[in-house]
């Protein structure tokens, strides 16, 4: 944890710049599934930062499901997220080979990531559609 | 029922002040002045030289009273309560204002009598640490040193306020290291509050939750850091024509540049309007950071960054 070098001065607040290291740090398996993280006043106190910001970085990772937070244990990589390491490895040439194809059709950069929110916020209503009636 | 509603919100609100006002002769230091700290919180208190961030702390140290206006510290007034209030509270200044003749050892031991909750094997863990000669004359001591011993006696009551008042003037980046670890440690021990007035905004970023920002006794800004983070923009404008002046723009905090290209910074409501500015367009637009949003606000540039330290 001490190669991450935290900006605080970059436009971004420090505990998305944490929440994506710690991302990567798990997706390329540096942090293994199953391992325990620092606690939250270890972590704040090696990089010398405000604790609710580790706080708010690991609450985050929970709420994507890959962190357990435990009470009384600490703090955890859930053990199936493994399975979305390999999972991403996968999806990554999916999804290189579909940009390069939009991106010879002539769209650009943010035509590219506009209809790509709007087909993800289709999908998201049509689930919740689907919710309700169930 | 109101009664009950206000001791329990001093009880987490550590610090409160409100509507406070204090003129020196001619010279008004503070104007109006309302904020809260939260227990468990970092306060980061930012502002040019003279705009009243030393005059706010000294009034929650009761060395002011308040002239219009209150001051709370744990819920009481520390001009009427000084020693209810200054045994919970830990403060370091630039220089500390340590006597030349008496060696650290002495000091510690006189600073002791003061805090019924002073921890003497904390006091010697951190002087070991800060590797201070317990037998060395405070004059002797450099600059570096002075802080350090300034900051035990500071720390070792374990204070549930520290105040800290631009400690880091002037001082090297490992010694500037371990106030940034005392801040932290502070509050990663529950219930312990800190309120750190600094130029060093890397530093203020690191570890404050709130911010407030002083401009000539006045609050300029007050909230959550990344909530002020994350509203104000910095936009790059680049005019069809030479501008012989700051164009002129609805909802811009502050206007900078020349001939064609103008940066702008301005809080995220007003951008889709400055985005429009007739004869211009957007070349860039990105979050503010804190060094823009604090020129922006103060028109100062006292703003400093020196090498990270960590």
């Amino acid at each position: 944890m001490t190669s991450l070098q935290l900006n605080p001065s970059s436009g971004t607040p420090l505990y998305i710049q944490l929440v994506a290291h710690l991302r990567h740090s798990i997706e390329t398996g540096a942090i293994r599934a199953g391992e325990q993280l620092p606690s939250v006043r270890k972590l704040a106190e090696d990089l010398l930062i405000n604790p609710n910001t580790v706080v708010r970085a690991y609450r985050e990772l929970e709420s994507e499901g890959i962190l357990v937070l435990k009470h009384g244990s600490g703090v955890f990589v859930r053990d199936s997220v493994v399975a979305r390491t390999e999972l991403m490895k996968k999806a990554e040439p999916v999804l290189r080979s579909a940009v390069g194809r939009l991106e010879a059709l002539g769209l650009d950069e943010d035509e590219i990531r506009r209809l790509m929110e709007n087909e993800l916020a289709v999908r998201r209503s049509a689930k919740q559609t689907r919710k309700k009636h169930a | 029922m109101r009664e009950i509603c206000d001791r329990v919100s001093s009880v987490t609100d550590i610090v409160a002040v409100t509507n406070l006002s204090r003129t020196f002769g001619a010279k008004r230091a503070l104007n109006d002045v309302s904020l809260t700290v939260t227990r468990g919180t970092v306060l980061g208190l930012v502002g040019e030289n003279g705009a009243g961030k030393s005059t706010l702390i000294k009034h929650l140290l009761g060395l002011w009273r308040a002239e219009t206006g209150t001051v709370r510290v744990f819920g009481l007034d520390p001009v009427a309560a000084p020693v209810a209030v200054l045994a919970r509270v830990g403060y370091l200044s630039e220089q500390p204002d340590l006597p030349g003749w008496m060696r650290v050892e002495e000091l510690l031991r006189y600073t002791q009598a003061f805090y019924p909750g002073w921890d003497p094997k904390y006091a010697e863990q951190l002087r070991d640490q800060f590797d201070l000669d317990p037998r060395a004359r405070i004059k002797t001591l450099s600059k570096g040193q002075r802080a350090k011993l300034g900051l035990i006696a500071a720390q070792a009551h374990r204070p549930d306020l520290l105040l800290l008042d631009e400690p880091s003037s002037g001082l090297d980046p490992i010694v500037r290291r371990d106030i940034l670890e005392a801040i932290v440690r502070t509050v990663s021990q529950e219930g312990r509050t800190v309120i750190f007035s600094s130029h060093l905004l890397d530093e203020v970023e690191r570890v404050s939750d709130h911010l407030a920002m002083l401009r000539a006794g006045s609050l300029r800004l007050l909230g959550p850091l990344d909530d002020i983070k994350m509203c104000h923009r910095r936009v790059l404008l680049q005019f069809d024509l030479p501008q012989p002046e700051p164009p002129s723009l609805r909802g811009a905090i502050r206007v900078s540049g020349e001939g064609r290209s103008w940066t702008i910074i301005c809080n995220e409501e007003n951008l889709p309007e400055i985005a429009r500015a007739p004869g211009a367009r957007v070349v860039d637009d990105g979050a503010a950071s804190l060094d823009e949003i604090f020129v922006a606000h103060t028109g100062a540039s006292v703003a400093t960054r020196l090498r990270p330290v960590a």
